[in-house]
């Protein structure tokens, strides 16, 4: 199935120069993007970025400003109601008074591909409080209900926005053992966390968003090396600038009195550099850039070359959307 | 289809584990008949029995505050917590929440009308041809459609806190002018209840009773209101579509 979709060269989803405008504010801002059938996708991006307000349009619950959203080669309004689509908001609600094995059956019987709800149950790991009215379960427990109603049908794509928030490291790693389950079933899976060391572990691929503009698309690991995989950091007693400045591989570069810290995307190339020229640093270290590291680099990076008064009001505008 | 019906019985199911609900619709109206309906034996109001009068009252005030109070407060309240937003996410068509609002509340009002016309034939002594008590128990039932919308209407525009006092208000006005809680006489009020949908309501059950002709009147007054009310539902509906 998986592979057929992909054979034909259809994207689960695709986003052409998709602008959302909420008076000036820009909160997406030309968005293309595509994600193929079987990726497991990690949608980041710093608050404010315009993820919430991306995974609102992709899921037809607001429109585009303008460009063009496409779910498997149709709009996705139609994808959702094909039950092509499981999907958890951070926004979303669930219905009170009724118990969630109530609930959950109630949205099973919606789905046109609909999965016993016993499995659903168990895979949410919510079957030990599935005869408790909602109403009355913890907010961990409401966050596991809610990911059971976006997994109540066999559907090709999961929208998960920050799925693991308000959970704890056990619940979360109980979580992503049974999305590897459903992932391995071949269907595609798009997740915003502010978790990265989770977009690090599950994801094969890193959307990174800033400002409402695609920032850096690629594995983790091209994420990381973009960043500047490595840091190295000694120090020097006679620093010369310029010649820190030229080092190869170098992606930035930080100097305070004698100490100097380096980002670089070929360690061995930059220190081999600064041997060859003679310099003899102390308190050598040389360490590896976690994603979040990476992560932080690219957005600062990228907040620094853009001086936009409007960028300052993007957090409040997501936020006032609500 | 299918599914919509399966979303209007889990809100049967809901509202009937509901205690505010079961007050508004059933306790209020069955308890102020089985209390005050004995105590005005013997008087008239609108060329009918006081307690043939009452018994109409009470039956529309219980079938229109629960469609009216119990909707709109849940309606914002649902939106307000997602639900109406997850409920987009799944393959049920966008119009299924409020249809299926809609069904459930008509579905609730019926024991609540049933009661008290029962109470009303047994405890107050009313009698009539069969034919009359399906008719007035259709009045009530089709005209409590219009606080349906209204409901919908203000669940759609305020979130949770506003509606609460904005649907008491309603609620207060629609019984007192409309002469739920006491029938209304005299010149002035009885000129304001003619335009009130509860007071013209009350007076086609009233005049089926008394076997008068219903003057157009009644029925133009309701179909306006309904008319009013379910267009602003429908505009509240689309203006929200981005923000639910």
């Amino acid at each position: 199935m998986t592979q057929g979709l992909g054979a034909t060269g259809t994207p689960v989803v695709s986003f052409e120069n998709v602008r959302k405008t909420y008076g000036k504010v820009r909160a997406v801002d030309g968005l293309t993007m595509e994600l193929r059938p079987g990726e497991t996708v990690a949608f980041l991006g710093p608050n404010g970025a315009g993820k919430s307000t991306s995974l609102d349009m992709l899921l037809d619950l607001r429109k585009p400003t303008s460009g063009r959203i496409a779910m498997f080669g149709s709009d996705p309004y139609h994808a959702i109601k094909e039950g092509r689509v499981g999907a958890m908001l951070q926004s979303g609600g669930l219905m009170p008074e009724v118990t969630v094995r109530e609930l959950v059956t109630l949205v099973t019987g919606f789905h046109p591909k609909p999965e016993p709800v016993e499995q659903t149950l168990r895979r949410a790991g919510i079957e030990k409080f599935a005869d408790q009215r909602v109403d009355k379960l913890s907010g961990g427990q409401t966050q596991r209900v809610r990911f059971a109603l976006a997994i109540v049908g066999d559907s090709d794509l999961i929208v998960l926005d920050e799925p693991t928030t308000a959970m704890d490291v056990e619940t979360r790693r109980a979580f992503w053992d049974n999305m590897k389950v459903e992932v391995a079933e071949g269907k595609t899976l798009l997740f915003a966390t502010h978790y990265l060391e989770e977009a690090d572990q599950a994801a094969d691929r890193i959307i990174v968003i800033n400002r409402g503009r695609l920032l850096a698309d690629g594995t983790p690991a091209e994420i990381k090396s973009r960043a500047g995989a490595k840091r190295i950091s000694f120090h020097l007693d006679q620093i010369d600038e310029p010649f820190l400045l030229g080092l190869p591989a170098l992606v930035n570069v930080e100097i305070r009195h004698d100490q100097v810290q380096i980002q670089s995307s070929d360690s061995d190339r930059t220190l081999y550099a600064v041997l060859d020229a003679g310099y003899r640093p102390r308190d050598l270290e040389v360490s590896s850039l976690g994603l979040e590291q990476a992560f932080l680099a690219i957005t600062a990076e990228d907040d620094k070359n853009y001086s936009e008064p409007a960028a300052a009001s993007f957090a409040e505008a997501e936020e006032s959307m609500r | 289809m299918k599914n919509t019906l399966a979303l209007a019985r889990a809100e049967v199911m809901r509202l009937r584990r509901n205690k505010r609900y079961a007050i508004f619709t059933v306790i209020i109206p069955v308890a102020l008949y089985a209390v005050l309906g004995p105590q005005v034996k013997g008087a008239h109001a609108y060329g009918v029995d006081y307690a043939a009068y009452y018994m109409i009252a009470l039956a529309a005030l219980g079938a229109f505050s629960g469609a009216l109070t119990g909707n709109s407060q849940r309606i914002s309240q649902e939106r307000k917590d997602g639900w109406v937003r997850q409920l987009r996410l799944t393959p049920l068509p966008p119009s299924s929440y409020v249809v299926g609002k809609i069904a459930a509340s008509m579905a609730l009002t019926i024991p609540s009308v049933v009661l008290v016309l029962l109470l009303g034939r047994f405890e107050g002594g009313v009698h009539m041809e069969l034919w009359k008590w399906f008719a007035i128990f259709g009045a009530i039932w089709i005209g409590s459609l219009t606080f349906t919308a209204l409901a919908i209407a203000i669940g759609y525009r305020f979130m949770p806190d506003t509606v609460q006092p904005i649907a008491m208000g309603i609620y207060l006005i629609m019984s007192i002018f409309g002469g739920l809680w006491f029938a209304v006489s005299g010149g002035f009020l009885q000129d304001i209840a003619k335009f009130i949908p509860t007071y013209q309501i009350t007076r086609i059950g009233t005049d089926i009773i008394a076997g008068v002709s219903i003057p157009m009147t009644a029925f133009i007054v309701i179909a306006a209101w309904f008319a009013a009310f379910l267009a602003l539902a429908i505009v509240s509906v689309r203006a929200t579509a981005e923000t639910v």
